[in-house]
């Protein structure tokens, strides 16, 4: 009886550990194919036998009916049609999540074959130092015709690690209709704006929309403010790095004050903290608000058939308006070349990764399609792609792209790597929430630049 | 069969799997975390170990984490005082309703436990809203327009937009809990309590409170300690903002570690907030066991 007894208590331990050992094994069963991909891979492309590849595709473009993610849809979908062989795994988050998925793919070494970047330093320079990013060829991109200068924000030490799509430009998009109806004249100059502000306050009506729970949008606007009064681009970046004080530099004073000016007139829309992307965004869609403070990617809005008849017809945009005593022109603009595409450096499909990329950034594909059906405006040259069919932000946008006397480069709050950007965006939020005043809003910022 | 379950072996069997999941679930990433939190580390790269000064910095400088750990104790105070009486008070009388109404209403009073907390906290972003909100449109047409306020945008009110949500959604549980603690007690005291002439609040003072007594505790407890660890409804409502005026600890190492991309700092915060909340965890065992259970 007690052998009995000590025979089940040995089967039942043993039975228990078996049971865990079956866990282990079905683990590692589930992780193994990954391997024999990248084994065999590298063995295909002298062959011209076409084995299945898979892409794996990492964009910040959630929504792939309208804009830019349309545009990567189809390209992507061409591509796919066009090349039996080739799957693309399209993952898309929007851009903070896109982030935090990206900062996680990177602690564990597992960044998907083709990515989407921001070339700023606050997010690229470590991934291009750290060897995240394969290396691209320029040669290759001889005949792409990217503007001057796109591709720098892309490049580490000399080298080429990634493409830009777009030419970035911030803009306020008006709702004609609405200023209009309303008797109140379209802003060129900042007094201008700040009566616009409280006239439509005045008939109930909110001026612009924005959002401000995405914080990086105020850094921008103050920016574009910075910018109108002091005349000088270097003027934020000086600041940023050290060179001068936001807190002594009389223009970014000057501007500081303004914004808090225009926040207490009541230019932004009600509950703008809390307002994120599309929050802000549907506002201007729906005509609610006269105004929206975005890049010029949104320039697709004057031709998306969800959009209203009545909002395409009178959508358009001014650039962002002068200051009466201030130095800067209207030509002076904040513009940068924001998004764009890498491919892993540990990826197992790297040459595939790579001739895809070629493909997409091909002058008859990016530039070309997105211009032509009003999705984006490019950083590659597209004057060759006019069709005199363009929506009227095109057009407008184009215009003040082509008359620009000054560039500002990456914005300010990306301009430093590692926590920078999360200090100066908390910080903005606070100063447009009104929790600090203008004394202490700058004297934050000092703090931020170490 | 007895002696089985007594046998040393058996036990270690039985035992281990679950110490072994424990141990690599929770102690190995804790220690990895202690670790980590030494570091400098960016999430990209090397790192260089930095000794306690996270640590440093955590405790005694960072304003930002002060801050969250003050928002933390207005929520499990408002918890404690204000959502708890009223979950109790309607555990009380949907006890007393009987038949089909009582569990309907039990049903109705748990739907927030189970709806998504993405759904719940949109839909309270949309509700809060200040120009086309459901709250400042109810305000109006009930001529309280003063009232009227940027519910999540307002640094003096977002606090408690968000404490109030964060209670609504947790409603229920505190509900289930006292509703069946109260189903708990015999029906016999209250039959003769009220042969011995007591009315309903003699009965509950009498009663209900002290037969409730155990299960008010552990309900206070957990109240305290999800306080302590809420994350979901502030990253989808605020993100921690106007500034860090709603900041909560969870919240914040998160944007710690993927904004500011601060991993070491975000790892010493993690390690000193389960600390603090073991410590937590301790002292409100301590206050409330021997004495009352």
């Amino acid at each position: 009886m007690k052998l009995f007894r000590k025979g089940l208590v040995f089967l039942v331990a043993i039975a228990l550990l078996l049971s865990m050992a079956a866990c282990g094994k079905k683990a590692s069963k589930e992780t193994s194919p990954t391997p024999t991909v990248s084994d065999s891979t590298p063995s295909t492309p002298a062959e011209e036998t076409k084995e299945p590849v898979t892409i794996k595709f990492f964009s910040n473009l959630p929504d792939r009916s309208s804009g830019q993610g349309l545009l990567e849809q189809t390209i992507l979908d061409n591509y796919m049609k066009e090349n039996d062989h080739i799957t693309i795994e399209i993952e898309a988050l929007q851009d903070e999540p896109f982030k935090q998925k990206f900062q996680s793919y990177v602690a564990s070494n597992n960044l998907p074959d083709i990515f989407n970047v921001w070339g700023q330093p606050a997010f690229f320079e470590a991934v291009m130092e750290k060897g995240y990013a394969a290396e691209l060829n320029p040669a290759d991109y001889a005949s792409y015709n990217f503007f001057e200068g796109s591709t720098t924000d892309f490049s580490y030490n000399g080298k080429l690690y990634g493409l830009p799509r777009n030419q970035d430009i911030t803009t306020i998009f008006i709702n004609k209709a609405i200023f209009e109806e309303n008797g109140v004249k379209i802003p060129g100059t900042y007094g201008e704006l700040l009566q616009a502000a409280k006239d439509f306050r005045a008939k109930g009506i909110q001026p612009l929309s924005i959002n401000g729970r995405d914080k990086w949008i105020l850094n921008l606007f103050f920016q574009d403010l910075v910018i109108k009064v002091s005349g000088n681009q270097q003027t934020i970046y000086d600041a940023s790095t050290g060179k001068t004080k936001f807190s002594e530099d009389p223009d970014i004073r000057k501007a500081a004050e303004l914004f808090k000016e225009l926040v207490d007139a009541g230019l932004f829309q009600d509950s703008f903290v809390s307002a994120d992307y599309g929050a802000a965004q549907n506002l201007f869609l729906q005509e609610q608000t006269a105004m929206f403070y975005m890049g010029a990617w949104e320039v697709g809005m004057a031709s998306n058939p969800d959009n209203s008849e009545h909002f395409r017809e009178n959508v358009g945009l001014i650039p962002f308006p002068v200051v009466e005593d201030g130095k800067g022109k209207i030509t002076d603009v904040c513009a940068w070349n924001g998004g764009g595409y890498a491919v892993s450096a540990s990826s197992p499909v790297k040459d595939e990764a790579i001739k895809l990329l070629n493909y997409m950034m091909h002058p008859d594909n990016w530039p070309k399609i997105g211009w032509q059906q009003g999705l984006v405006v490019p950083g590659q040259k597209y004057s060759d792609y006019m069709t005199g069919e363009e929506n009227v932000l095109q057009v407008q946008i184009t215009d003040v792209l082509n008359t620009a006397t000054s560039m500002s480069g990456t914005p300010w709050n990306d301009f430093n790597p590692g926590d920078w950007k999360a200090n100066v965006e908390n910080y903005i939020q606070e100063f447009a929430a009104g929790i600090t005043s203008v004394d202490e809003f700058l004297a934050k910022l000092d703090s931020a630049v170490q | 069969m007895d002696r089985i379950r007594r046998n040393k072996y058996v036990i270690f069997a039985l035992v281990f799997p679950g110490l072994i999941i424990y141990a690599f679930a929770v102690l190995y990433p804790i220690f990895k975390s202690f670790y980590y939190g030494m570091t400098d580390w960016k999430g990209i790269g090397e790192f260089n170990i930095i000794g306690l000064e996270n640590y440093k910095k955590v405790i005694f400088e960072d304003k930002v984490f002060v801050t969250s750990l003050i928002n933390a104790a207005v929520l499990a105070i408002c918890t404690v005082l204000i959502q708890h009486p009223i979950a109790m008070f309607f555990a009380i009388i949907v006890d007393k309703l009987g038949g089909k109404l009582e569990s309907f209403f039990r049903a109705v009073l748990f739907i927030p436990c189970v709806i998504s907390i993405v759904v719940t906290s949109k839909m309270w972003v949309n509700v809060f809203n200040s120009s086309y909100g459901l709250l400042n449109k109810f305000l109006d047409a009930v001529h309280l327009g003063f009232l009227k306020h940027d519910w999540l945008g307002d640094q003096h009110v977002a606090l408690y937009s968000v404490v109030f949500v964060i209670m609504w959604q947790g409603f229920g549980y505190a509900f289930l809990i006292y509703y069946s603690g109260i189903k708990g007690i015999p029906e016999e005291l209250f039959e003769a309590g009220r042969i011995d002439g007591a009315n309903s609040w003699q009965q509950f003072i009498n009663i209900t409170y002290p037969m409730l007594k155990p299960v008010i505790l552990v309900n206070v407890s957990i109240a305290i300690t999800s306080s302590l660890k809420q994350m979901e409804p502030i990253y989808l409502m605020t993100n921690g903002g106007p500034g860090t005026k709603t900041q909560f600890v969870a919240n914040y190492l998160y944007t710690q570690a993927f904004t500011a991309q601060k991993y070491g700092y975000a790892n010493a915060i993690a390690v000193v907030f389960v600390v603090i909340c073991l410590i937590t965890t301790v002292v409100v065992q301590k206050i409330f066991k021997p004495r009352d259970i």
